[in-house]
Parts: C-alpha cells; sequence; structure tokens
C-alpha cells in the first residue's frame, strides 16, 4: 500500500525530486519486519513451514548459501516467486549479502500479496560471521549427472535434492538382513556417505536373506563385503567400514557424525541403546525389525513423535523370541 | 522401506512414519498401519524423565528391563534376544 501513497504524493510523473536508494531502503525497513540469524535458525529448526528465499545472482548463491534457501535472483523474484512459496500465508524469509537487497525486494514481495514476508537482518555475511551453516554447490561430474538423471526428473527430488543426498550422512547399524537391502537402495540413490557398523562375518545361513553378501565372502567381516558390494554398486559414495558391535561406550562417539540413523539391528538390547542414545543426541532413527513373515518400520524422531520406548516400554522376556 | 524413509527424511519430502507403525505381513500380504502416540510417562522421553543418559545401558547396570507402567525397575540384565535381523 505504501508504495501507492508514495507514487502520488512524492513521485508524481517526473516532477517529483527522485528518491535516494537511502530513502528507498529507509521505507521498506519500515514495512518490512526484520530477524536476525539466530531467529531464523530457530524458525529451521522448528519445522514450521517458512521458506527461504536468497535473492542474490546465483554466482554468489553457489559460492555459499544457507541449505535451506531457493536462489531466485532479485530480478526474476516477482515472476518465480509462486512456483518456491504456494501459499501467501507461509512466512518468506529473504535475504541476500548484507540485507540491503533483500529489504527492497521482501517490499515488492509483500505488496504482491504475500502476507509475512521477513528480511534477514545483515544477509548471508552476518548468518555466516554468526557461525551458522551454509553450503556450497559442488558441481556435478558429468558421470553423476547421468547416474542420477532420474532423480533429476522427479520434481520433488531435483538435482538440489541429489546434491543433498550427496553431503548426506547415514549410519547403518546392522548389515544383515534389515541393512543389506537398505544399504543398497542408499548407495544406489547416492547417499554420499554411509556408515556400516557390524560386528559380525558372514555365515552361509546368513547368504539367504542378506543380500550384501556373497558366496565366497564366508568367514570374512560383513562391513568387509558390505563396503565391497557397496563400492561396487556406486563408487561415487563414501563407505565407512565400522567392524564392531555397537556398545554403550561407542555409541555417543559414532552417532555424533551422522544425520540419521537407520536400524537394523536384530536384539532388544541394542534397540534400546539405539533408541536411547539417538534421543539423547537428537538423531532421527529409522526403525526397522522383522521376524518370520512379519515387518515392521517406524521412525523415531525426537521430541516430534514418541520413541521406542513409549512403543515397548518393557523388553519381551529372555528366551520369548526365539532366535 | 526404510531407505525410502531415509531418503525421505534426507530430502525433507512426503510425510514420515513419525508416529505410525506400519507392518507388513507377508503371508497375508497385508500393510497395516498403527497411529503411535508419545507417552508422557515415557521415561526417556516423557514429561519427567528418568532416562537423562546411556548409564542404564553399563556393564552391570539395572539394564533396561521396565515395569510395564514404563518407569525402570531394578532386575537383572537387559534382555538379549534374537529376532530376525
Amino acid at each position: 500500500m505504501s508504495a501507492i501513497v508514495l507514487e502520488s504524493k512524492e513521485n508524481l510523473g517526473i516532477i517529483g525530486r527522485m528518491k535516494t536508494l537511502k530513502e528507498m531502503i529507509t521505507e521498506a525497513r519500515q514495512v518490512v519486519p526484520e530477524e536476525g540469524p539466530a531467529e531464523l535458525q530457530a524458525r529451521l529448526k522448528s519445522g514450521e513451514p517458512v521458506a527461504v528465499i536468497d535473492v542474490r545472482d546465483p554466482d554468489e548463491y553457489r559460492d555459499g548459501h544457507l541449505e535451506a534457501a531457493t536462489n531466485i535472483s532479485r530480478g526474476f523474484l516477482e515472476f518465480r516467486v509462486a512456483a518456491t512459496v504456494t501459499d501467501p500465508k507461509t512466512p518468506v524469509v529473504l535475504y541476500c549479502q548484507t540485507g540491503l537487497r533483500s529489504v527492497l525486494a521482501a517490499k515488492a514481495l509483500k505488496e504482491l500479496g504475500y502476507e509475512h514476508v521477513i528480511n534477514l537482518q545483515g544477509g548471508y555475511q552476518k548468518w555466516v560471521q554468526s557461525g551458522f551453516p551454509v553450503v556450497r554447490d559442488v558441481p556435478m561430474t558429468p558421470d553423476q549427472i547421468q547416474r542420477y538423471s532420474r532423480h533429476f526428473l522427479l520434481p520433488q527430488v531435483g538435482d538440489k535434492g541429489q546434491a543433498k543426498l550427496l553431503r548426506s550422512k547415514v549410519l547403518l547399524i546392522g548389515a544383515g538382513g534389515l541393512g543389506s537391502p537398505t544399504a543398497l537402495y542408499l548407495a544406489a540413490a547416492g547417499v554420499g556417505t554411509l556408515g556400516l557398523m557390524d560386528g559380525d562375518t558372514v555365515d552361509i545361513t546368513n547368504l539367504q536373506r542378506q543380500v550384501l553378501h556373497t558366496t565366497a565372502d564366508i568367514g570374512k567381516p560383513k562391513v568387509e563385503s558390505g563396503t565391497r558390494t557397496l563400492k561396487a554398486l556406486n563408487p561415487d559414495i563414501n563407505v565407512i567400514p565400522l567392524p564392531m558391535r555397537i556398545t554403550v561406550d561407542n555409541v555417543m562417539d559414532v552417532i555424533k557424525d551422522y544425520d540419521l540413523i537407520v536400524d537394523g539391528s536384530d536384539n532388544f538390547e541394542t534397540r534400546y541403546l539405539v533408541n536411547d542414545a539417538c534421543y539423547l543426541a537428537g538423531k532421527t532413527n529409522v526403525h526397522g525389525s522383522i521376524f518370520q513373515f512379519e515387518g515392521m518400520a517406524t521412525v523415531f524422531a525426537p521430541n516430534e513423535g514418541p520413541c521406542y520406548r513409549c512403543l515397548y516400554p518393557t523388553p519381551p522376556p529372555p528366551g520369548l523370541v526365539p532366535s | 522401506m526404510q531407505a525410502t524413509e531415509a531418503v525421505k527424511l534426507m530430502l525433507g519430502i512426503g510425510e514420515p512414519l513419525i508416529g505410525r507403525l506400519l507392518t507388513y505381513d507377508a503371508l497375508g500380504m497385508r500393510f497395516r498401519e498403527v497411529k503411535l502416540r508419545r507417552d508422557p510417562r515415557c521415561p526417556l522421553c516423557g514429561t519427567s524423565p528418568t532416562i537423562k543418559d546411556l548409564s542404564i545401558h553399563a556393564e552391570g547396570a539395572a539394564g533396561c528391563e521396565m515395569t510395564p507402567n514404563g518407569h525402570p525397575e531394578p532386575v537383572g540384565a537387559g534382555a538379549v534376544t534374537k529376532a530376525g535381523g
């Protein structure tokens, strides 16, 4: 609304004097609320819907940006914003390098009818100075572009999603019946770092279901055959073999390096341990279990939903569940 | 299923299985979904948690056995049972 007032009173045609940049920014600041890096980080952590738009030029964006941000440079903002922000009620946070270009951009978005537009105070520069994480787009190699081309066709994944997967780190606890297929699919999908943790060696009785391992691997550590299989499937990823059982002494140290934990363990003791450690460390745990012909899966996300102990307060007595 | 969930969570897309338990019966070839709620009395993530570190899992500690109401009760070693894998 303010723009209309300005046009008519101050800048009628070319009669009025030209506005200075400083005046334009001051006016924009009067209508656009600002939030600092800490407030934006809290918003992102809260899981509430928020759209973050980086209005700088693509080369600036490539050099480093907020992970949550979509790049729509200032010149295209009004044309392309609708594809990124579908609901005008969704809070939109805009940023540029120092917060000046974005405050003008934010004013334009407000005038388009976006109800909750916020400018990131101090821009990208202040975000970096505050020590919050940024990501840099590493250009994909021709091999990667071909390998993941089917992902690029999915609007929910795209090249941005693939880059995210390549930056992700997943820990697989257990390279057995559950860990094997999960590891194969995650490796194929291009999850950049896979930690494979298992203290067992391959036994012939494992082979009818634990598809990471082959007959030639009998007697070898499961993480060794697992790593070889995964690297053969996708040499593009990093596999970290962890040839040990997960214990109370190593669990915190191991999980801290990963974004996500996949529990494919085969005993209750480990499931309670992984559950408790993930909750205390704030890590999401993708849980699965299988018995004979029945399987189950769920996700334990700390403070977003229940944990394993909410589901099973009491472990079954030893001996009730056969090996 | 776990791989798909992991990818969804990493990408922040779709509806993850948070608060839902999906069960699969291969013989009947049926999927079932059970809604899960947080237990306010959960000793780990409830309103007044009693588990604040991993000492419950330490060697010789009370193990992880819980009374039916979900509160820890000192008993022998935690259950070590195998289930599939």
